[in-house]
């Protein structure tokens, strides 16, 4: 009778093969899980010895220590985030995102699909800005392929867009709120959202998903019905913003809870590359509607706002300020809306002679930008977002040390990150 | 004969009190499913029943069909103890209520020694739940629980002393007495008041004081890893702990089952009871309301704020309290 072959794990040859590896480089060994907190064994260690330095210091636990995964099915990250944290009791020592949970690979959808169809896939990126993710592309293909949308039609794209713009501050006072316990302010910003989709959906024929832009125009047009519905809009949008704010601006606990947390320096926001509400909310004066005029936004009276905090309440205050903004730039472009088409003469299948395009937008969440590279054929040969959540992100591992789990939360809901935009 | 009488009413009163303890959940509970929901502009729960008047009892009968799931290297002992610790906590505190005149189930002479000292039980359920779920949530959930019910409970026993030291009396009864002749404890101890209402709050993890469940953050601290009736149990016991707290916060500074001044204070007879339990239940779920009211409004407070507060404010305010209210006691010989 022959003894049964052992099998073995190819990762713990693996591990054998690396621990080998290092001592014949003369290095020392690899520390496994190091520490131990009141009994638990440090689960959550990746199966694998750390590839990196910064890994091995985020892995590495110290007496006292342990890892908590927070996400990706944690009731408050966003989404499908997932951050390692470790913490020394409820003190965060140390955070490691990681992301990727909700990867569909968009921008390798988008360079199969011709120019016109772009525009369904970029939707679902950042879905609290699906008319943001139109307007960049839209931008870039225009320019790729040398025509100009009519005056109207970009009037149009920029109602639709400060639409977006106040749907998605509305939500995020409430999603902050959510984070730090308080109830009710999330289910008065989705009325307000309720309220602005309802009229994106008269104009665009979707909820959420809207599909709206075009190559050289927009898809519909804007009727009387549709100017009506916003002037009744107009009239009682700021009642549930002004609900959301008795409940939070000055409220004890919430101003106790963020003023001072989190504090992003305008330099440290700028070398993180942070930009947005974000941005502005550490006292840089950016706004990509100013500092390179797009659309019709040269034509709009407005300034740009900023504070001086850099802290959570800032960044806060930064949105309701900016909601305030686009009410008042969407009363300009009612007032200033042209008369005239929508929509340029364009081919079906769009073929832009080979070259470069890069055009950037404003959106909610920051400076979202595309750069397409065409190679004469009818679909994008390169297709490249830069997504604003993601770039975000990076200032949490930063503000989050020596802070508690507590404000894990209410940091991370500050910067307003939107998983399907940071994962594409 | 006389020891037997007393038995049987005690196993009498301590039945009808567990069982009273079930409905009063579903009570205090489907009136958060429906205050919360006015206040955040919905309809709330409208299916079962009439106005969605069952809902609460479907959810209560919900847990009765999960499954019931223990973690692998939960502690088996423990992690069975801990629910029951928690709901009987709740449950025996309820002995010493005093409901109505003639319906108290059991009236000490120290009763709210007793009722203080009852109470303050959950938190052990709570600490082992934490511990034995073999979770780092429910782990950080328990410990928060102790620490933040050990803070607490000096602030809030000591705003009660004065009260005490005012009525000159530990029983529950003799209290309202006390308070049918001098006026309610509300107009003596202002600012007991305040630091129980507070110090209360914290106790029974209301908002903005839920640390220990804090969903945004440790997704539910201890009851993560419980499913099923045992989830059940701390469910209700959260909320019978409520309804318990605003109780006594009636029978301590606002005259219990006294009716407020146009009406007659309190009836003779049979009648009486039903007049006293009436206005001891409309004071009792008034505050219930306003606890509802307050989750519906604010946030949560941070750990270290809280215990911030319970340690340089409350403690000391209390303590002041506490010394004048002596003070005056002794200088007017009351």
């Amino acid at each position: 009778m022959t003894a049964e072959p052992t099998i073995r794990d190819p990762l713990e040859i693996e591990r054998a093969e690396e621990a080998r590896l290092r001592v014949a480089a003369g290095l020392a060994p690899l520390p496994r899980s190091g520490g131990e907190f009141a009994g638990f064994e440090s689960v959550g260690l990746p199966d694998r010895p750390p590839q990196t330095d910064r890994e091995q210091e985020v892995y590495t636990l110290d007496e006292g220590e342990m890892l908590v995964n927070m996400g990706p099915q944690h009731p408050s990250t966003h989404g499908v985030m997932r951050l390692v944290l470790k913490v020394r009791g409820e003190i965060v020592v140390d955070i490691d995102p990681v992301l990727g949970y909700l990867h569909r690979g968009i921008e390798k959808l988008c360079e199969n699909a011709t120019y016109t169809t772009v525009m369904t896939y970029v939707d679902p990126m950042d879905y609290l800005s699906a008319m943001h993710n139109e307007h960049a592309p839209a931008i870039a293909f225009e320019k790729l392929y040398g025509v100009k949308a009519p005056r109207r039609a970009e009037y149009i794209r920029a109602l639709v867009v400060e639409l977006n713009r106040v749907f998605s501050h509305g939500l995020m006072m409430g999603f902050l709120a959510l984070d730090m316990g308080g109830l009710t302010p999330i289910l008065y910003g989705f009325i307000n959202r309720d309220e602005v989709v309802d009229l994106l959906s008269a104009i665009s024929g979707q909820r959420m998903l809207f599909n709206f832009f075009r190559v050289g125009g927009v898809n519909f047009d804007a009727n009387d019905e549709f100017f009506s519905r916003l002037g009744t809009w107009r009239a009682g949008v700021l009642k549930t913003i002004e609900m959301n704010e008795r409940i939070l601006t000055d409220n004890e606990i919430f101003r106790g809870r963020t003023i001072g947390m989190g504090v992003l320096s305008g330099k440290e926001a700028i070398s993180l590359g942070v930009s947005g509400p974000n941005l502005r909310a550490s006292g840089v004066p950016f706004d990509v509607r100013k500092a390179h005029p797009y659309s019709i936004y040269p034509e709009l009276e407005f300034e740009v706002i900023t504070q001086s905090g850099g802290d959570v309440y800032a960044r806060y205050m930064q949105r309701v300020a900016e909601l305030k903004q686009s009410i008042h730039l969407i009363d300009q472009i009612v007032d200033k809306m042209p008369h005239g088409p929508v929509q340029a003469q364009v081919p079906g299948i769009i073929r832009p002679k080979p070259g470069r395009a890069y055009a950037a937008v404003e959106s909610p969440r920051g400076l979202y930008s595309v750069y397409a590279i065409s190679d004469g054929g009818p679909n994008p040969y390169r297709f490249r977002m830069r997504d604003p959540s993601f770039i975000s992100l990076q200032a949490i591992p930063k503000l989050m040390p020596g802070r508690l789990i507590a404000d894990t939360m209410a940091v991370m809901a500050s910067f307003d990150p939107v998983m399907g935009g940071v994962d594409k | 004969m006389d020891l037997l009488l007393g038995i049987g009413r005690f196993l009498l009163a301590t039945m009808l009190l567990l069982l009273l303890t079930v409905p009063t959940a579903f009570v205090v509970i489907q009136m958060e499913l429906k205050v919360i929901a006015q206040m955040q502009l919905r309809y709330g729960p409208n299916r079962i029943g009439p106005w969605g008047m069952f809902q609460s009892t479907i959810h209560g009968f919900k847990f009765l069909a999960k499954e019931d799931h223990m973690p692998d290297q939960a502690d088996r002992a423990t992690f069975t103890l801990a629910p029951w610790m928690v709901y009987m906590a709740a449950a025996m505190s309820m002995l010493v209520m005093p409901f109505a005149p003639g319906a108290i189930a059991a009236d000490f002479n120290i009763g709210i020694v007793y009722f203080f000292a009852v109470i303050g039980l959950s938190v052990v359920g709570l600490l082992i739940a934490g511990w034995a779920s073999y979770n780092k949530y429910s782990l950080l959930g328990g410990l928060r629980s102790a620490a933040q019910m050990v803070s607490y409970e000096i602030p809030l026993t000591l705003s009660v002393v004065g009260v005490v030291v005012l009525g000159g009396t530990l029983n529950f009864r003799e209290l309202i007495g006390w308070q049918q002749a001098h006026g309610w404890m509300l107009l003596w101890q202002p600012v007991g008041l305040g630091i129980f209402y507070i110090a209360s709050l914290a106790e029974i993890n209301r908002t903005p004081f839920d640390m220990v469940e804090a969903d945004s953050e440790l997704v539910a601290g201890p009851f993560t890893e419980y499913s099923g009736m045992r989830f059940g149990f701390f469910f209700f016991a959260e909320y019978v702990a409520l309804f318990i707290m605003s109780g006594i916060m009636a029978a301590l500074f606002f005259g219990g089952w006294l009716a407020p001044w146009p009406f007659p204070a309190q009836l003779d007879g049979f009648g009486g009871t039903l007049y006293g339990l009436f206005w001891f239940f409309l004071k009792s779920y008034l505050f219930v309301f306003l606890a509802v009211w307050l989750r519906a409004t604010l946030p949560r407070v941070r750990v270290d704020q809280l215990m911030g507060m319970a340690w340089k404010v409350l403690l000391p305010l209390a303590m002041l309290n506490l010394l004048v209210t002596a003070g005056v006691v002794v200088w007017l010989n009351l």
